[in-house]
């Protein structure tokens, strides 16, 4: 009896795991596909597609999404510490409300947000905001919901003796910041801020109504080309930015993010 | 010699309108092992607080060395605290747990690392400087907690109740260590704890503390002797607590209150109070009277009958119930004379009028 409990507990997982990584490994397999359909035949393989993305039309795009990212992860990550910090640690009057309304932008659906920012740009007359900084601006308000909220489970997870230690062994408030609370919420910190940098780079439902013609970020980019066509340099589009993600998700772990984080300790 | 360090005027503390410390006065003197002890809730915790600057007094003045602290923030007492939790910095080795304060004070690389070592050989830790805590057990946490709080040189430790997380033997281990430390660096120590055994053995002094007020202070042999007050007596040791009345018949003499025919019993502190309403007996000082001829000196003798026996090893546990249904608890030695008492028969209990100790309440 527990053997076959066994074997359906292990097939379950297969099952998920299969379920979760076979359209993935299509797209991989694709990528090196020898025709401009997109199939796969494994004797017959290319990495032209690949060569294709070194090409303006798909760097450049890349180029502005990594630029975005990363400010937008920075800037997140700034004031999502501040806003925690304010909110946990100082709790100043009326901290709950200010938490909530940090979280609310997550109850709003993106394209609603989208068509507002859009509005709300024309409105006050600044069109010419639209493009970069807009696409900067709305992210931040995306991504700003999960560092603020991560920032502050780890402070609230702090435990204040810590703090009270270091204040009786001399520290000034700069001083327990610097070496105490800082270092002690940096994986959930670090966390955040990947999550930001992810949710940045691969949005579309927002950014379809900032991006402007012609300076648009990597996923608009593919969706505009999806529109026209359908050819193996998707599938290396997307390889490759799956790839460049996993990798920004591995340095950040290197610096004691993600896994730190999950794993409840710090090192 | 007895500057006093610490100094605790006219102390007082309410959270949310509700006192927790009502108007404490305690000088402690430098150089001195004092113990804050009583029941969880008595304000012990909120005296410390207040004496390393987390709380600030409703009313009343904290002077150490003679200065007002309530307007220095706790970074800037100079006063060592080791918390009950360990508190160690997890992202720091011990070594830079220990040298921490020193390096927030700015002190030299070469005197930090001077400084480091010494403390962690004084608390016996040095060879594990290169490791995190995490790497540490719990004792080992412990005196990394006690090696950085004095590293620094803070004129006074104040210690929340350091050993309650762990083990019997260490912590028994602990205590003697404990003040070992404390007369090598001659620092004074404030311990704060609800372990009346760890007060005993280790101070030079223990302040009881009760409903946010001091029920007694002294030293700890005097204290145990001499309980000011029923709780301190019930608090402080084992004791049996009985409801006594002074006795007309003039000084001496005690009347115990049961329900048949008061019982007399002699006492030699019948002078100290006036207001009698209850008497102290430790249980060892209550004695089997197998052999009437060798404990004459024992002037008050009372009939009983044994009710149960606990065998605690070296001593055995005996509940005497005597007349008018009053219970004894009494401590005798296991090996005594070779007999062992048997339960339910009588025997005769003998008490020397100077164990007899008067309580006010």
């Amino acid at each position: 009896m527990s053997h076959v409990l066994t074997f359906l507990f292990w097939l379950a997982i297969v099952l998920v795991l299969t379920f979760i990584t076979l359209p993935l490994l299509v797209v991989v397999a694709a990528s090196f596909s020898p025709t401009s359909a997109v199939t796969f035949v494994p004797w017959e393989w290319t990495f032209d597609w690949y060569g294709d993305l070194l090409a303006d039309r798909w760097l450049q795009p890349f180029l502005l999404s990594v630029k975005i990212a990363t400010l937008v992860a920075i800037i997140s990550g700034v004031l999502g510490v501040l806003a925690a910090y304010a909110i946990v640690y100082e709790r100043v009057p009326g901290s709950d409300a200010l938490m909530a309304g940090l979280l609310s932008p997550l109850s709003v659906p993106q394209i609603v947000k989208g068509v507002a920012i859009v509005l709300f740009l024309s409105i006050i007359g600044l069109q010419g905001f639209l493009g970069t900084p807009a696409l900067i601006a709305a992210h931040v308000v995306l991504a700003l919901p999960f560092v603020t909220r991560m920032a502050a489970t780890s402070l609230a997870n702090f435990d204040g003796n810590l703090d009270r230690a270091a204040q009786s062994l001399g520290a000034s408030k700069r001083q327990r910041l610097q070496h105490i609370v800082l270092p002690m919420i940096k994986p959930g910190v670090l966390s955040g801020v990947t999550l930001a940098f992810i949710i940045s780079f691969n949005n579309i439902p927002l950014s379809v109504f900032l991006v402007r013609p012609g300076d648009t970020t990597l996923p608009i980019t593919v969706i505009n080309y999806l529109e026209y066509s359908l050819d193996p340099v998707m599938a290396a589009v997307n390889v490759a930015s799956m790839a460049f993600i996993l990798t920004v998700i591995f340095l950040f772990e290197k610096i004691g993010g993600f896994s730190a984080q999950l794993h409840g300790g710090s090192k | 010699m007895n500057n006093i360090d610490i100094e605790l005027v006219s102390v007082s503390k309410s959270f949310a309108g509700i006192p927790v410390v009502k108007d404490l006065n305690l000088k402690i003197p430098q150089g001195e092992f004092v113990s804050i002890l009583g029941p969880s809730g008595c304000g012990k915790t909120t005296t410390l607080n207040m004496i390393a600057g987390f709380n600030t007094p409703s009313a009343g003045d904290i002077r150490v060395r003679g200065k007002s602290q309530n307007r220095v923030p706790p970074e800037r007492r100079n006063l060592g605290l080791v918390f009950q939790n360990y508190a160690l910095f997890p992202h720091m080795t011990v070594a830079e747990n220990v040298g921490f304060g020193l390096r927030m004070r700015g002190t030299s690389r070469s005197d930090i690392a001077v400084a480091v070592d010494a403390a962690l050989r004084s608390v016996r830790l040095d060879g594990l400087a290169a490791r995190y805590p995490k790497a540490l057990s719990g004792g080992q946490q412990q005196r990394v907690a006690l090696a950085r709080a004095i590293a620094p040189r803070p004129s006074v430790l104040l210690l929340d109740e350091p050993l309650s997380n762990l083990d019997l033997k260490l912590r028994e281990a602990m205590r003697i260590e404990l003040k070992e430390i404390q007369e090598q660096l001659g620092m004074t120590f404030v311990y704060v704890t609800h372990d009346q055994e760890e007060a005993m053995a280790m101070s030079d002094r223990i302040v009881v503390m009760w409903q946010g007020v001091i029920a007694q202070q002294g030293e700890p042999v005097s204290i145990y002797r001499n309980p000011a007050t029923r709780f301190v007596a019930d608090f402080i040791g084992r004791s049996n607590i009985l409801p006594v009345k002074a006795r007309n018949g003039g000084p001496g003499f005690l009347d115990l209150l049961v329900d048949g025919t008061p019982i007399v019993l002699r006492s030699s502190h019948t002078g100290r109070s006036t207001s009698v309403a209850s008497c102290c007996i430790r249980p060892e000082s209550i004695a089997l009277m197998t052999d009437p001829a060798i404990q004459a000196g024992l002037q008050n003798r009372l009939d009983g009958v044994i009710k149960r026996i606990v065998n605690l090893g070296a001593q055995l546990e005996l509940l005497v119930e005597i007349s008018g249904g009053l219970n004894l608890t009494v401590l005798v030695r296991s090996g005594l004379s070779g007999r062992v008492p048997e339960l339910a028969s009588t025997v005769t209990l003998g008490i020397d009028p100077q164990e007899v100790l008067v309580l006010s309440d």
